[in-house]
């Protein structure tokens, strides 16, 4: 095992597949010889060189277009958008082009390709810069939709990503860059569309994505000191596929099921566990479903504000102390 | 309704302008190439105005946006392709689909949302592709498919397969952001693919010259990108190849991408539903004049082909096209199945355990 | 304006309408004696809230109804101006997306059930009534009925719910008044007399119960009594009783025998640290009630005096809030000035022991004076402790009293009086 950042755990991913894999190539802004503006692509290019490891213009239609037409025809590109939020000015290429094309086409195209961007609030950059938009692509039919929040997932899952023949939106929080943990030696992939529980508890169950996963568990963490309730946390680890088996198996012990979300209130991914649990599980429930969201609002860039609008652990903790009898 | 020929045999109907007496046949196009643009011509004309038709049966469901008027641009293209090169095209597209070689019968098929069709019913008009003979997909967001057809170009750059990836594209698309990205993307990357413009003179139901800043959209716009500003008369396939074939060999050598801009006009109304009534009186009746295909049929002849050889190609075009109409309708629905297919890679549609 | 189902203590969610004192149509001031209402053991006027005439009484007498529900209307002249909507403005927007806000339940806790409840119910084929609920507000969670499954009631870590007592059986058949007349007096169970018939079947159901008592010399108390009861009556008020110093002699035993200081909940025994000592009270011949004092453990004997002397008095004025109930882990009741000779009290569930101090009176009594038995006069009373033998055993119960009655008898009790 090696410590790693989650930053150094997406370059760590990519060269790993790129070693591998000749048809695996890289392409975005800043991406190559600046090592991107999150410094999570440093050492691609001096590695990989300017065939593979690709700059491009301030273009993001172009970028991730090229990247799908490379796809459709035998590449294994990895396309960054610099921020999730920049996913907006090229949308029509992931959720009308990407997405679609091989069901409208039945089956004649694939479309092997990853698209990494840094998603999610904590950097103070406000509304534009901070959104967390997995829950955009979790409701495209034929979008895979992936977020770690640990860089051993980031090596993992990016690796399993690069892999999948189908399209796959890989959501890196920018928060997490710097946090650091065990990477496992030598070739690391993970298994997509697998939650993972990372702290068991017989209370309630609270589901997590990506920086929420941490807050979850220091909130359980003190829910167990302080309160005596003991919480399992899930980590959902990918949206699209939903590992509804593994919910399923918590809710059922515990009864009672808490989401935290980072994306704002309205039609998140809480929303459609909720409601799968609600129709599945009912009777399995002791408790209303609960979800703790950043609210219905744009993304404030205020530290202090910020801090106020996403899922704080107090906030995990209090809510969770409040409503579990 | 759009004015239409209506006689089965089209390339009788209009007057045609007389090629140059210093022609010959053999010249650098030659007959083999010319009798397959005019059989790809004839072949989109009638399976076009087959499935005209097939509308006002209401065999055919949705919308259309027919080509006829504009077949030169395709088949010229088509005739400089290699059998491995791409084609990227836009809803307009059953001619860029056909002119690879793509069954009639799928296309029609798939038109009439059969099982049988060319993508299972699931794409529709407005989607026709096939894989196996480059078509690499028709687009139906204005734009879209131009950076995507630089990726292919990518693909074919980075493994210098050769390839050239054609992309084409109303007047209407140069206005937009994704076309201005696309070509700056692939003049850079030094891509091997070569965008056509096939300018007919309308973005939907507006004169394309109300709403843009130059005159010749396309090509007044490839300076600003280092390129070549490039017109040629659509209506003639022959000026469509030499200036495909030019553009492609450029490409192939790794001399990066081209924009064409091919002058040109739309007998019938942007889609199946506009009966183009914001034309001005005459218009289509000039533009009938300049048909390609019965100018083709002249030049031919001209060259001194026969009769019997320019109606034989005609001929075997509407026996298929009548054999490939029969196939079509007397397919079966998509299979319910089918409705819950191809998604995902491994064939279905499950998002969950 | 509407009249509400006041809140009676904190974690007090319905109470019973017991009379109304005015009728539709009536006017009635400000302040004025408007109805009664009961919980399980408090009783409390309510007086109007406003001045006006009664227009509409929803809530007829004998009625449960929750906190907050509508029990009557008083148009006071006001009736048009409809009370404002006080939606407050969140303060923090986060909070206010936070828990979803507004969960409050629509029916009370204890008749809903969770689906995973339901679900067990109906498999089991049990009956939810009978089921105690150990969540908020009495609310059955699915390991109340788990553990009722196995036949205990389910363990409970917070402390609030424990002393909800059951409601009253929901299954006897309605049946016609009695009525008085032709030699006999029908008297109805008044609200205490129904909790307290309810709760003392329900622990004799419960509990094993096992009597023992001890027979203790009283002279230490005796003889502080005699020599500072007239300055504490003087000072304080009130007579300074044997009661506190058993009290206090009891909190000192209970440090060494832990385990009478404790409740049963499900298969588990869970002892406390603190005393919360009830103390039974007589109303008069019109009930029984046992407010607490709220950790005795660490109260000299005087401040146990004034707080017993404090209890007793506001038991006899109806002055005892919810609060005043709750909590307790140990009881004495005290039957001596009726010169009773011993008492077998019946436990206070869900604790496991209980203590009746009964007459003290001069008696005969073998002393040993250097060496050799003589007979003296000595104050001499009867303790005897219920105990629930599911908790304990005989010989932890009776050293208990021996020690309890070696502390009555040799401690220094002039020393802890002022």
């Amino acid at each position: 095992m090696a410590e790693l950042t989650y930053r150094e755990a997406v370059a760590a991913g990519i060269a790993q597949e790129m070693e591998r894999d000749e048809t695996v190539v890289f392409l975005g802004e800043d991406i190559a010889k600046a090592g991107g503006v999150f410094k999570a692509t440093v050492g691609l290019y001096d590695k990989f060189g300017p065939d593979r490891v690709r700059d491009t213009p301030i273009s993001e239609q172009a970028i991730l277009g090229a990247a799908m037409g490379a796809a459709m025809t035998g590449l294994r590109p990895i396309a960054e958008i610099m921020f999730s939020d920049f996913l907006a000015v090229c949308w029509d290429i992931v959720s009308n082009q990407i997405a679609k094309s091989r069901y409208m086409t039945d089956g004649q195209v694939s479309m092997p390709l990853v698209i990494r961007t840094a998603n999610g609030g904590g950097a103070r950059f406000g509304a534009q810069h901070s959104q967390s938009v997995e829950n955009w692509s979790m409701m495209i039919p034929g979008l895979k939709v992936v977020a770690p929040s640990s860089p051993a997932d980031v090596k993992g899952l990016l690796a399993a990503a690069i892999r999948d023949p189908d399209p796959v939106m890989f959501f890196e929080q920018k928060s997490l860059y710097a946090t650091k943990g065990e990477v496992p030696d030598g070739e690391h992939v993970e298994e997509m569309g697998k939650a993972r529980v990372v702290r068991d508890g017989d209370d309630v169950t609270i589901v997590a994505l990506a920086a929420m996963v941490p807050r979850a568990v220091e909130a359980a963490d003190r829910l167990q000191a302080e309160e005596g309730i003991s919480a399992s946390v899930v980590d959902l680890r990918s949206l699209v596929p939903l590992d509804t088996t593994t919910i399923f198996n918590e809710v059922g012990k515990t009864g009672r099921l808490v989401t935290v979300e980072e994306n704002p209130r309205l039609c998140g991914w809480g929303a459609e566990v909720s409601s799968i649990v609600a129709e599945e599980r009912f009777w399995d429930l002791d408790m209303p479903i609960l979800r703790i969201t950043t609210p219905h609002i744009p993304l404030p860039s205020s530290e202090e504000l910020e801090d106020i609008a996403l899922p704080s652990v107090a906030r995990i903790f209090e809510t969770v102390r409040n409503e579990v009898d | 309704m759009a004015k239409r020929p209506v006689k089965k045999r089209a390339s009788k109907s209009a007057k045609v302008p007389t090629p140059s007496a210093t022609a010959t046949l053999n010249d650098d196009i030659g007959e083999e190439k010319r009798l397959e643009m005019w059989r790809l011509q004839l072949e989109v004309r009638h399976m076009e105005q087959r499935l005209h038709d097939l509308f006002f049966q209401n065999l055919i469901k949705g919308t259309s946006h027919l080509a006829i008027g504009q077949e030169a641009i395709a088949s010229g293209c088509a005739a400089v392709m290699r059998p491995d090169d791409y084609t990227f095209c836009t809803y307009r597209g059953h001619a860029h689909t056909k002119v690879r070689g793509v069954s009639m019968e799928k296309i029609i098929g798939e038109m009439m949302g059969k099982g049988n069709g060319l993508l299972g019913g699931k794409g529709g008009s407005m989607h026709l592709t096939d894989v196996d003979k480059g078509a690499m997909g028709s687009y139906a967001i204005i734009g879209a498919h131009l950076p995507i057809a630089a990726g292919a170009a990518w693909k074919a750059q980075y493994l210098k397969t050769g390839q050239v990836a054609f992309c084409f594209f109303g007047d209407g698309t140069t206005n937009i952001g994704a076309f201005h990205e696309a070509l700056n993307f692939a003049v850079i990357w030094e891509l091997p693919v070569v965008f056509v413009c096939e300018n007919n003179l309308y973005m939907e139901y507006t004169p394309i010259s109300e709403v843009t800043a130059v005159e010749h959209p396309a090509a007044d716009r490839a300076g600003a990108y280092g390129l070549d500003s490039i017109i040629v008369d659509g209506n003639d396939a022959d000026a469509v190849y030499r200036v495909a074939r030019a553009a492609a060999e450029k490409a192939r050598n790794g001399g990066g991408p081209s924009l064409i801009e091919a002058k040109t006009y739309r007998h019938s109304g942007h889609s199946r539903a506009d009966p183009a009534t914001y034309r001005p009186d005459g218009e289509l009746e000039e533009w009938l004049k300049k048909d390609p295909i019965p100018a083709y049929r002249q030049r031919l002849k001209e060259f001194g082909i026969s009769k019997k050889v320019i109606d034989d190609i005609e001929d075997a075009v509407l026996a298929e096209l009548d054999a490939a109409t029969e196939a079509a309708k007397n397919g079966a629905p998509p299979s319910e199945d089918s409705l819950m297919t191809e998604v995902w890679a491994d064939g279905g549609s499950s998002w969950r355990n | 304006m509407d009249v509400l189902m006041p809140q009676l203590g904190e974690t007090v969610a319905e109470g019973t309408l017991t009379i109304w004192h005015k009728a539709v149509g009536d006017t009635v001031e400000n302040g004025e004696l408007l109805f009664e209402i009961g919980t399980d053991k408090v009783e409390m006027e309510v007086p109007a809230p406003v001045s006006g005439v009664l227009t509409a009484i929803n809530v007829e007498a004998g009625a449960t109804v929750d906190v907050g529900a509508v029990l009557a209307v008083i148009d006071d002249g006001k009736s048009d101006a409809a009370s404002p909507a006080t939606t407050p403005v969140a303060s923090a927007p986060a909070a206010s997306n936070a828990s979803a806000v507004s969960r409050t339940p629509t029916r009370h806790p204890s008749l809903r059930l969770s689906p995973v409840v339901r679900k067990l119910v109906v498999e089991n084929n049990l009956d939810p009534a009978h089921i105690p609920g150990t969540g908020r507000d009495g609310r059955i969670k699915k390991s109340d009925v788990l553990a009722y499954m196995k036949g205990a009631p389910a363990v409970q870590v917070q402390t609030t719910a424990l002393f909800e007592p059951l409601k009253p059986p929901q299954s006897t058949p309605p049946v016609a008044p009695l009525k008085s007349g032709a030699g006999r007096t029908v008297v109805p169970f008044n609200r205490i007399r129904q909790m307290t018939a309810e709760h003392m079947v329900r622990s004799k159901t419960v509990s094993p119960h096992v009597a023992q008592g001890v027979e203790v010399d009283f002279s230490s108390v005796d003889k502080v009594r005699k020599e500072k009861g007239g300055v504490w009556r003087a000072r304080e008020g009130f007579s300074l009783t044997y009661l506190p110093f058993i009290a206090r002699a009891v909190c000192d035993v209970i440090k060494e025998f832990p385990n009478i200081n404790s409740h049963v909940e499900a298969d588990n025994l869970v002892v406390y640290d603190q005393v919360n000592l009830a103390i039974a009270v007589d109303l008069n011949f019109q009930g029984l009630v046992a407010p607490v004092i709220q950790n005795a453990s660490a109260m000299t004997a005087v401040e146990i005096a004034r707080a017993v002397a404090d209890l007793a008095g506001r038991a006899r004025s109806g002055e005892l809030t919810q609060e005043d109930h709750q909590g307790a882990t140990y009881t004495i009741s005290n039957n001596g000035s009726f010169g009773t000779l011993f008492t077998t009290p019946i436990i206070n569930q869900p604790q496991v022991a209980i203590l009746s101090a009964d007459a003290i009176t001069k008696r005969p009594w073998v002393v040993n004076v250097g060496g050799e038995d003589m007979m003296a006069i000595r104050p001499i009373g009867v303790l005897t402790q219920s105990f629930d033998h599911r908790a304990i055993d005989g010989a932890y119960s009776a050293a208990f009293l021996r020690r309890l009655k070696e502390i009555i008898e040799t401690k220094d009790w002039g020393a802890a009086l002022p």
